[in-house]
């Protein structure tokens, strides 16, 4: 008997052939999410920084907090029961969050007391660091820039900020493809490894979806995402994870115009702060200048972090000292009105509207379908469109609720809808059954184990999800030995 | 989760009393003022380290007047390159030290005047809680005081309005008593939606304060808390600043007097007095002679 099953396994296309690439989503996680994903004495030798403790308390939620305050100057363990009494009967879900939250990160675990109970007692190690963060008595962080007397070429914020974005540009620049902007190799690389941009061999690199997505989000989200990108390629260039993650930390909870110097760092550490001054996050004046400056970015790196990228509204300015925060208007007739000169943020608004004008302080563009629908072709969803839009929305406009006409936004959704009639689902093809009794057993059987997709009854065809294809297979290989 | 970009003020009022200091000193020799000042910066630390937005404030309540520990006037605040090198080499984070050392100064510079005018023996909380009323203007606050010597009569007035102040403006009032009971303050934190606690053990001060006064309005809704106290409602009279419980009262504007006067000594209204009726002497009728 020959096998009357074709099984095929390729992904299965639904109606008329057209092969779409995937939309990958950009996953940005947050600090909790991060930290949850690397291993147990990875995280307790990261706890063992003040400023790495400081930074996970403050993302913990609000009661949380209290939780770590209260048993900070304890040492001994409190029990489970006498913890869930501190709260109220109708916030007891509330307690369960921060239970869990404080276990995932490791915070605190659970200890015997004496009369066999089970307890509750903080992490020692963050115990210990935490307490340092508040009230001292431990090693300082840095070595201040005092012991090398004031700096002649100090520079203000104003200058700072400057730089930072200058540097922070040139990035975004090199993405979307500015024939001015040039990064380092060691740049080029990163942004191909976090997926920003694809090479081919020989040619300089371009940008591919997820890049495009990246462009949209806000900076604050941007630069998490980067740093990200950079701890996961650390471990291969042989940096010590734990000493980087402490140290940007410490960072982002240094003071705006201060210099703070090298000294005491570790090769590469060294290395790390050359590519931190790549990415415009400190300012040094040279290449082995002793002392460097922490810019806005690297202070707001913390403040990203919180936040979860793509869906809400960060507060923070989109590029820093850029002017006013906002610079679009967007009208009811689908007229965009950008009033920057900058030629990324022209080329950002280029990537989904198409350009009327353009003067010497305005850039006039059309939201159309085709616009719209190339951009979605691009990867970018409608709403990373909308989220540019509104973080992006000049002060005029803002004082108007809905930020943006609810006709504009309602019509990028529907164009974005509009490309969305087919829904792929992988799936093994059943077909050329004998009779149609064959087909129905195993189609009977196929929709018990739930894993049926797809069937079309007088043609004898079904589809079954790769999860189910073995067990119905099986099946069917017994029901055949029977007969 | 918890990105509030509000910012959120808590100022400290703490009373340095030097009278109640110096017995305190006598009768507890562990828990002095350097004691008390330790643990309000613990619990100053732990309010800033909580979210970067968070802000802080510390009075210390004088017999004389009130002064401003932190933010000094010689402070410019976090935003700006601080050229002080008073940071710390002992891994506290910046922000926080350099608050503790100004704080640390400050109490010094207080402490350390030795000129007393006046016999006043008395803590001009009213006057601090006023400071801290304006200081917390534009954005959300709330007030915690830590209370040594006992309620002074002659501030009641003063009191009252600034706790009915703070009530209009939504500004929580918490109390934090070590030794005797403060009506008063009962009454500001019954009337703003504060807590008040009496410490059973002053050496544990700084436990009780980190966990019962850190948390803040929310965060309080979820916790178990202790109860309020019975308020002592009783007003004090405005001629001898006695509490009474029975009193009159003036019809125009409302002050309360233990004794009858005659004439309101707030509004100046004359009360018509009811004298009682003065009889009239009847006429005799002269009998006609007959």
């Amino acid at each position: 008997m020959e096998d009357f099953i074709q099984c095929s396994t390729t992904v299965f296309v639904l109606l008329f052939g057209l092969m779409m690439k995937l939309r990958v989503q950009l996953q940005c996680k947050n600090l909790h999410e991060y930290l949850r994903e690397l291993s147990p004495d990875l995280l307790d030798r990261l706890y063992n920084h003040p400023a790495t403790c400081l930074a996970v308390y403050r993302e913990l939620p609000s009661l949380a907090k209290n939780y770590v305050m209260r048993m900070l100057f304890l040492d001994q363990p409190l029990p489970k029961a006498a913890v869930a009494l501190w709260v109220k009967k109708d916030s007891q879900k509330h307690h369960d969050e921060c239970v869990s939250v404080l276990s995932g990160l490791r915070l605190w675990h659970s200890q015997q007391l004496q009369g066999g109970l089970q307890g509750y007692i903080l992490n020692p190690v963050f115990k210990d660091n935490l307490r340092i963060a508040l009230l001292g008595g431990g090693r300082a962080w840095a070595d201040e820039g005092s012991t090398l007397g004031p700096d002649r070429h100090a520079r203000d914020i104003e200058s700072l900020d400057r730089y930072a974005m200058e540097r922070w540009e040139v990035i975004l620049h090199f993405m979307v493809g500015s024939p001015s902007a040039a990064v380092s190799q060691d740049l080029a690389q990163l942004l191909v490894q976090a997926g920003l941009m694809k090479s081919e061999t020989g040619e300089a690199p371009y940008i591919t979806s997820a890049g495009f997505q990246f462009l949209l989000l806000d900076t604050a989200s941007q630069l998490w995402y980067f740093t990200l990108q950079y701890l996961k390629t650390a471990q291969s260039r042989g940096m010590d994870l734990v000493e980087i993650l402490s140290f940007l930390f410490q960072l982002s909870f240094s003071t705006l115009g201060r210099d703070y110097s090298v000294e005491g760092m570790s090769e590469s550490l060294l290395t790390f702060l050359q590519h931190l001054r790549e990415f415009g996050l400190v300012f040094q004046r040279k290449r082995k200048s002793r002392r460097y400056y922490p810019t806005r970015l690297a202070i707001t790196l913390a403040a990203g972090v919180t936040t979860s990228p793509v869906s809400s509204y960060s507060k923070l300015a989109p590029t820093p000292g850029a002017g006013d925060a906002g610079f679009i208007v967007v009208e009811t007739n689908y007229r965009i009105y950008a009033y920057t000169n900058s030629e990324l943020q022209i080329a950002l608004v280029a990537l989904f509207s198409e350009m009327l004008y353009r003067f010497p302080n305005v850039v006039v563009a059309q939201v159309t379908r085709e616009s719209v629908q190339q951009a979605i072709a691009n990867g970018i969803t409608a709403q990373q469109i909308i989220h540019f839009l509104r973080t992006r929305a000049h002060p005029v406009i803002l004082k108007q609720t809905p930020v943006l006409p609810p006709t504009i936004t309602d019509q990028i959704r529907l164009w974005e809808l509009e490309r969305d009639r087919l829904q792929f689902t992988e799936g093994v093809l059943y077909n050329q059954f004998l009779s149609q009794a064959d087909f129905e057993v195993l189609r009977d059987r196929a929709q018990g184990l739930g894993c049926l997709v797809w069937q079309d009854v007088p043609r004898r065809v079904m589809v079954v999800t790769p999860q189910g294809h073995s067990e119905v297979k099986r099946f069917w290989k017994r029901q055949k030995s029977h007969t | 989760m918890c990105a509030d970009d509000e910012v959120s003020l808590l100022v400290i009022v703490v009373d340095v009393n030097p009278i109640w200091w110096g017995q305190q000193a006598q009768r507890e020799p562990e828990f002095t003022l350097s004691k008390c000042l330790d643990a309000v910066m613990v619990v100053g630390n732990s309010h800033m380290a909580m979210a970067r937005t968070n802000k802080l404030a510390v009075i210390a309540s004088h017999c004389q007047d009130s002064h401003f520990l932190f933010p000094s006037k010689s402070w410019r605040g976090a935003d700006n390159g601080g050229d002080d090198a008073s940071s710390s080499g002992d891994g506290k984070y910046e922000l926080l030290s350099v608050a503790n050392n100004l704080i640390a100064e400050e109490i010094r510079n207080v402490m350390s005047k030795s000129e007393y005018k006046g016999n006043s023996t008395e803590t001009l909380l009213a006057g601090s809680l006023a400071k801290a009323l304006c200081s917390g203007q534009e954005m959300k606050s709330r007030i915690l005081v830590i209370k040594a010597a006992e309620d002074c009569a002659r501030q009641y007035m003063n009191f009252m309005n600034v706790i009915f102040a703070a009530q209009k403006q939504n500004i929580l009032i918490d109390a934090c008593v070590l030794d005797s009971d403060s009506g008063l303050l009962q009454q500001a934190c019954d009337i703003t939606g504060g807590l008040y606690l009496k410490i059973p053990q002053k050496v544990a001060l700084g436990q009780y304060l980190l966990w019962v006064f850190l948390p803040d309005l929310e965060q309080r809704s979820q916790l178990v808390l202790p109860p309020p106290a019975h308020v002592d409602y009783r007003a004090a009279c405005f001629c001898h600043r006695n509490l009474i419980e029975i009193g009159y009262v003036c019809s125009v504007c409302l002050s309360i007097f233990c004794n009858f006067s005659p004439i309101c000594t707030t509004c100046e209204t004359a009360f018509k007095i009811q004298l009682p009726q003065m009889v009239k002497p009847k006429k005799k009728k002269l009998k006609q002679p007959t």
